[in-house]
């Protein structure tokens, strides 16, 4: 176990790893069907969205029910600009930019009250979304829904359209990825995770956890808005449907399933939300809420941190029903955090913060 | 002014309903300091253990009566078997754990009795009778006779009786509780199920009303959930009159603020969230918390 997290963390080895990833996310959509295709690029909506809920609530530790909400009003925007030809840079600001300023108002309100009351606001907004979008009749077509083919791959380029949209998911929600994994790896970060575990804490260290909340929740409302502009590219429809508290809650199950505070478990996540209700749609469409419920308390019981740690667990589980397990587990005590980044930022980051964790963490990136 | 009073009549009984499902919130707060976002999900599963039992020849005070002791029990078990992992870790941990309850008690009503609408009979009968020159529903005068009566009950509970206490004490310090000889397990059982015995009768008394459906009680948990933010979560009292202020302005709104109307009344409890917060963050009767380091 630990040779390989050795040998993963040598720089050429990461390199090349980032350079196979590269290529391979290059060359993908030219392979696949265009189901496929359709399918990975969905997958890379939810995933972006998931990351967003990840920002406020894995790595930040606030509940939020309104994600989806975000993701709705940036595909809105994206249909409306789309519809009337703005420039495709000012859709694009304007997706982001709307639900940004949004999730900040509600965020200042929000956070002002302590513990779990941004849970208790946050539910509302896809509750109160739905009819507002059916009332805004105007701007969001009312219960009909909104289309847009502005997505459909330009003629210079010989791409399919499925094929492009694929490009223009890989390309957004890839530096969003990047984007965010920056933030939560740096000094940002540190902040939400102390937040997350002490605020008291984070209080006595002169990092006010009112401002970190909002800030948290406004990014994760930023990151729904480029979610909701990728939805319109990939789906090319959206409508109040799009927006509902069912929907909101299974984005809250792929978040904790694919595994919180990670940008793997986001990945994850978004396959989960894509490619689950699909799957238990073809078994009985009656069953989708209750297999949904019933993974999500299963995975909570058996696996709090979320499929991204099963490797991980797994190996946990091998090594203690080995004999002589004990003693080789003392031996490798470093070993144990390191293949999953969770299990850091998961450890009380109250005890010990100067020191050396930083460095560690930027080693693994 | 007929209208008026019709208006409030009815908004004190949606109201009514909304406080009582808050007041399982605050209990279960009380108790184990979680908020349970099943609480909704969970009074729709009485809902339709009493249309079942009506279904199968029952009348349908007695099916209430016995979804009301299933619920119980119900609750009990949920916090023994589901929530105890949970009660002393970490919070946010133990709302995700109830919304995940409540996607499951949604998705087994579903799947049991499928998504489509059930007709739901009414304890109360439909005429009107005439107060003031407003025709003011029965229905909205009993729901809120039995509401003020159960809360009367609560009170008494409570304040008179040995269970009531030891339930006061779990709340306050379940250490303390433990020591002095208290079953602290069995009474964190108990509050859990009184919450859904709670649960089950707002259940009854709002499915008329709305119709059965899995979902039926989203929008009425989200009124209690802002009810329990206005009322304070340490404050019983607040929260049952931020409740009926909430059913009372949201009815009125949706009549006589043009831009709200009926759809959009949802957003009243949250337009007034917003101002309270800004002038009162601790909620119109709650105390600060102030936690010691």
């Amino acid at each position: 176990m630990s040779s390989i997290t050795g040998f993963l963390s040598r720089a050429w080895v990461r390199w090349a790893i980032t350079a196979v990833v590269a290529v391979a996310l290059l060359v993908v959509p030219l392979l696949f069907s265009e189901y496929t295709n359709q399918n990975l690029a969905r997958i890379g909506v939810f995933a972006v969205a998931v990351l967003g809920l990840n920002v406020v609530m894995g790595y930040t530790g606030q509940v939020s029910l309104g994600q989806i909400f975000f993701v709705g009003v940036g595909a809105y925007v994206t249909g409306y600009g789309a519809t009337h030809d703005w420039n495709i840079v000012v859709v694009f600001l304007a997706s982001v930019l709307v639900p940004g300023v949004i999730g900040l108002v509600v965020a200042l309100a929000a956070a002002r009250l302590g513990g779990l009351a941004i849970a208790m606001v946050t539910i509302a907004l896809p509750i109160i979304g739905v009819p507002l979008a059916k009332r805004l009749s105007d701007f969001t077509g009312g219960s009909q829904g909104l289309s847009s083919a502005f997505s459909n791959a330009p003629d210079w380029t010989g791409l399919y359209n499925d094929q492009w949209q694929l490009y223009l998911v890989i390309v957004i929600g890839g530096a969003t990825y990047l984007l965010t994994r920056n933030l939560v790896r740096g000094k940002y970060g540190r902040a939400f995770a102390i937040v997350k575990s002490n605020e008291a804490v984070a209080a006595s260290m002169g990092i006010s956890p009112y401002r970190y909340k909002v800030l948290a929740f406004t990014v994760a409302s930023l990151i729904g808005g480029v979610s909701g502009f990728l939805y319109m590219a990939v789906i090319q429809f959206t409508s109040p449907e799009t927006m509902t508290f069912s929907h909101s809650i299974t984005l809250l199950a792929s978040m904790v399933i694919g595994g919180a505070a990670s940008i793997i478990g986001s990945l994850l996540g978004g396959a989960y939300y894509v490619l689950v209700p699909q799957w238990s749609n073809d078994i009985n469409p009656n069953l989708t809420e209750l297999l949904q419920g019933a993974l999500l308390l299963l995975t909570l019981f058996l696996l709090p941190g979320g499929l991204v740690t099963l490797p991980r667990e797994i190996a946990r589980r091998l090594r203690r029903s080995r004999p002589d397990g004990g003693p080789e587990r003392r031996q490798t005590p470093s070993a144990e955090p390191a293949p999953g980044r969770e299990a850091v930022e998961e450890t009380p980051t109250v005890g010990g913060i100067p020191t050396q964790r930083p460095t560690e963490r930027q080693e693994q990136a | 002014m007929g209208q008026f009073i019709q208006l409030f009549v009815d908004g004190l009984s949606n109201g009514s309903i909304y406080a009582v499902l808050a007041l399982a919130i605050v209990l279960v707060n009380q108790a184990t300091g979680m908020i349970n976002f099943a609480q909704g999900g969970m009074a729709v599963l009485s809902a339709y253990a009493t249309w079942w039992l009506t279904e199968h020849g029952l009348p349908l005070v007695v099916a209430i009566l016995v979804s009301i002791l299933l619920s119980f029990v119900l609750g009990g078990l949920i916090e023994r078997f589901v929530m105890r992992r949970f009660e002393r870790g970490d919070p946010d941990t133990a709302v995700v754990v109830t919304i995940g309850l409540l996607t499951l008690i949604t998705g087994i009503c579903g799947w049991l009795w499928t998504y489509n609408n059930k007709q739901f009979p009414s304890l109360f009968s439909l005429k009107t009778v005439d107060i003031f020159g407003a025709a003011v529903s029965v229905r909205s005068i009993g729901t809120f006779l039995v509401i003020v009566a159960i809360m009367l009950l609560l009170q008494a509970l409570f304040l008179g009786t040995k269970l009531g206490l030891a339930l006061r004490a779990v709340a306050i310090n379940p250490q303390s509780a433990a020591f002095s000889g208290l079953p602290v397990g069995r009474l964190l059982m108990a509050g859990w199920g009184l919450a859904a015995a709670l649960g089950a009768v707002a259940g009854a008394l709002v499915a008329p009303q709305l119709t059965l459906t899995p979902g039926m009680m989203d929008s009425a948990l989200v009124y209690a959930l802002a009810a329990v933010i206005l009322g304070g979560l340490s404050s019983p009292i607040g929260v049952v009159v931020a409740a009926w202020l909430i059913g009372v302005l949201e009815n009125l709104a949706a009549v006589y603020v043009h831009f709200i109307g009926y759809d959009l009344k949802v957003a009243v409890p949250f337009i007034l969230i917003f101002v309270v917060l800004i002038v009162r963050p601790q909620g119109l009767f709650g105390r600060k918390v102030v936690v010691r380091v």
